[in-house]
């Protein structure tokens, strides 16, 4: 047989008059509290939006849907080494010597031929450590924010596919 | 103040053996011997070390390396006391054959979970604990995930652990099929981390750096 | 007091048997909104009073310490971030603080200014969610919706600042990633002007009425040997009359610079270091911390906002035990490095861990409804007990 011994909280000792100056602080304090709620009746804008119908802007800067223009990409790994995840798949072969010199848009020299592009953004956490690496910037992040999906599978996206590449006048602002 | 603090405690405790390392760079601690940690954690609460902030383990090939943090509010010091315990076998779930160590909770008893949760992270059993389960793991795990040498196991329960169909395989697949159709696997750099003996990719990746 | 095999003879409160029927146990959580996140309590009671209650943690287990191993310093931040995600700046503070003194790096002071800006913010931001989700708690929906609308406009700050809304990866080794321009100082200067007389109505619609403190004060005593001795810190080391605040007890970054008081709390209402302390302490250290943000508007100098830090970080050989003060408490890192890419050991000091902790003292002896007005006020967020 065991006795469990429980801690009690001193409160004072509840008299006639506390019960009845308890009651006239509640109504008081309450009233005074509904005044201040009264006042956001008149007055106060809405703050909130009716979503699909209003869609909010992002600022510029804001790290939302991942998109990379291939065009522009020298494969250099930078951005698939700093990624915490590891979500950023690239595979690319070196260019033939006697194939025609091709740059980039801010003039870098491509030395290999990317074959493959893929970034899983099921696993993509948003992070950005990725474009700023990156050095001829064209992995950035963009503000599209809508683009939930019904299966895992098709979260990965493959940004050489001429589908995805479309978005490009979409979704990147020049 | 952690050379004095080490005679103090050679003093005071005579199994501690406590020595002050001194570091040029970050912060200095004090080494005692795991035997005496009881008497010298009390030795320390009486010296006003009044707070356990945390304790940690660190894994090592040939030790396991136990960290007090601990603190004193009044005058506001710091002090990092450690102790090294063998390290055991940290296979299954068995309390018998982890590192034995004495329980501080009878000290201070913030040091209830904190003990908890180095059990269920690194194993060592803390002898004279109330409640030693483990505390971020389920009670039936194996293993001690923070163990330098951990390996996840397969099977939990009825379930599967990591399994294949989530590892993401499609990807990897595609360097190799690249690798068979270009005939030279040095032209080809790929971004995953089976790289080793594609100087090209090692290479890309140095030059990312 | 964790499992009773024996057979139960009787149980006194106080002075005042009350056993009225068997234990019962009930689990609170882990899907239970008043354990805010997901915490399961087991709770073993006599009627409407708890005699026992086990915390059970895990749920939220991500070991982000193993993660940290295999980790370069710099992506080590964004898993930083999602520990306290209510409060991802002071944490990511915390971390870049611990590798910058040991590889020495300068910061600019600009930047210095920056952090203690969004630091303090973010602990404005922490504080409303507490606010709003106490008022829950307490059966007041009311404030709920005030303090998410003043928090929104401190994250949309954060938003223009570093792009993302909870989870920043705003303030980096050496320094921060963007600078503030103009027009975000002068909005977080009209920010907090607006805000502190809503500050000063906010506490006058919960803070005195009579039915919060009525639920309030009097519950879930700590005191302060409790508190020491189970290792509390931050708020709720604070409402049981410690004072004791890292930025004014051990300064870091530019503390030592700006003029605040630390608020404790003295049992204004009922007992020093009850609920209603605990909530006092949080809401007058918003206004501390604008006036640390008006100082730091004064204050602020033009200049460069990233410090020289090498392209791959490696920290020299050592170990290091760095604490910063967080909008919950105490958070210390303690890393140990082998002179390598990735840190050896990196072990977090959590506070809510800690107050977790303190859970089976404080529920033993309260009513149900008690328990859920005592975890919500040592506002804990599970991402932070579980890591």
């Amino acid at each position: 047989m065991e006795t469990i011994h429980l801690k009690k909280n001193i409160e004072p000792e509840l008299t006639i008059g506390m019960w009845f100056k308890n009651v006239y602080d509640a109504v008081r304090t309450t009233a005074i509290g509904m005044g201040i709620t009264f006042k956001y009746v008149w007055g106060r804008k809405a703050v909130t939006i009716e979503y699909p119908e209003v869609r909010e802007e992002l600022p510029s800067n804001s790290r939302s849907r991942l998109y990379n223009d291939a065009e522009n990409c020298i494969s250099c790994l930078q951005c698939a080494v700093s990624c915490p995840v590891d979500c950023i798949y690239i595979a690319a072969v070196k260019r033939p010597t006697d194939a025609p010199k091709i740059k980039t848009k801010d003039g870098t020299p491509i030395r290999l031929d990317l074959k493959q592009y893929t970034i899983d953004t099921a696993l993509c956490m948003y992070c950005g450590l990725c474009t700023t690496v990156c050095p001829t910037e064209c992995l950035t992040h963009t503000t599209d924010y809508e683009y939930a999906s019904y299966t895992v599978a098709s979260m990965k996206y493959d940004y050489l596919a001429p589908d995805i590449r479309a978005w490009r006048t979409r979704i990147v602002k020049s | 103040m952690h050379d004095e603090l080490a005679s103090k405690l050679s003093s005071l405790v005579s199994t501690s053996s406590a020595v002050a390392h001194m570091a040029t760079l970050g912060d200095s601690n004090v080494t005692v011997e795991s035997v005496s940690i009881l008497e010298v954690c009390r030795a320390l609460k009486s010296e006003g070390f009044n707070v356990c902030q945390c304790i940690t383990a660190t894994d090592y090939a040939d030790r396991i390396e136990l960290t007090y943090i601990l603190a004193d509010f009044t005058k506001n010091l710091e002090l990092l006391l450690k102790t090294n315990v063998p390290r055991g076998d940290g296979n299954g779930n068995n309390k018998d054959t982890l590192p034995k160590i004495n329980s501080v909770v009878s000290v201070w008893n913030g040091a209830n979970f904190l003990e908890r949760e180095c059990y269920d992270m690194m194993g060592i059993n803390f002898v004279g604990h109330p409640d030693l389960r483990r505390i971020l793991t389920p009670d039936d795990w194996q293993g001690y995930p923070l163990r330098r040498d951990y390996i996840v196991q397969e099977k939990y329960l009825d379930m599967v652990v990591n399994p294949p169909a989530k590892i993401n395989t499609e990807d990897h697949m595609f360097g190799k099929k690249l690798r068979e159709e270009i005939g030279d696997p040095k032209k080809v750099s790929v971004s995953w981390k089976d790289t080793s003996g594609d100087p090209i990719a090692e290479e890309e990746a140095k030059d990312g750096e | 007091m964790s499992s009773h095999h024996e057979p139960i003879d009787k149980i006194m409160l106080g002075d005042q048997e009350i056993l009225k029927s068997d234990l019962l146990t009930l689990n609170m959580g882990p899907q239970h909104p008043a354990t805010h996140g997901v915490l399961r309590v087991e709770i073993k009671t006599d009627s409407e009073i708890v005699v026992d209650a086990i915390p059970h943690l895990g749920y939220l287990h991500r070991c982000f310490e193993k993660h940290a191993e295999h980790l370069d310093y710099r992506g080590v931040i964004p898993y930083v971030d999602r520990m306290d995600y209510l409060g991802a700046m002071s944490m990511e503070w915390g971390y870049a603080l611990t590798i910058e003194k040991m590889l020495g790096t300068e910061v600019p002071k600009r930047a210095e200014y920056i952090r203690v800006l969004v630091a303090e913010l973010q602990r404005i931001a922490s504080h409303l969610v507490y606010f709003g989700t106490y008022g829950i708690d307490m059966g007041a929906f009311t404030t709920f919706l005030y303090c998410f609308q003043d928090r929104e406009e401190i994250l949309r700050i954060f938003e223009e600042l570093s792009g993302a809304r909870m989870l920043y990866n705003y303030i980096w080794i050496g320094g921060v990633w963007n600078d503030i321009n103009d027009d975000q100082l002068t909005r977080v200067k009209n920010f907090v002007d607006r805000f502190e007389p809503e500050l000063h109505k906010y506490h006058t619609l919960v803070g005195q009425n009579k039915i919060f403190i009525e639920r309030t004060a009097h519950v879930g005593i700590l005191t302060k040997e409790q508190c020491l001795d189970y290792g509390a810190t931050g708020p709720v080391l604070r409402g049981s009359g410690v004072n004791w605040d890292l930025r004014k007890n051990r300064p870091y970054g530019m503390y030592e610079k700006f003029d605040f008081d630390v608020v404790v709390g003295r049992g204004e209402k009922g007992t020093t270091g009850d609920c209603w302390d605990r909530y006092y302490v949080r809401i007058f250290e918003m206004f501390e911390s604008i006036k640390i943000i008006r100082q730091v508007l004064d204050g602020i100098e033009e200049g460069p906002v990233m410090g020289k830090v090498p392209k791959i970080i490696k920290v020299p050989a050592g170990e290091i035990y760095m604490r910063t003060e967080c909008p919950r408490g105490e958070l210390g890192y303690h890393l140990i490095s082998d002179g390598g890419k990735t840190p050896y050991r990196l072990k977090v000091k959590s506070s809510c861990f800690t107050h977790v902790s303190m859970l089976p003292i404080i529920a033993p002896g309260q009513m149900v409804a008690d328990l859920v007005a005592s975890i919500g006020s040592i506002d804990i967020v599970l991402g932070e007990v579980d890591r």
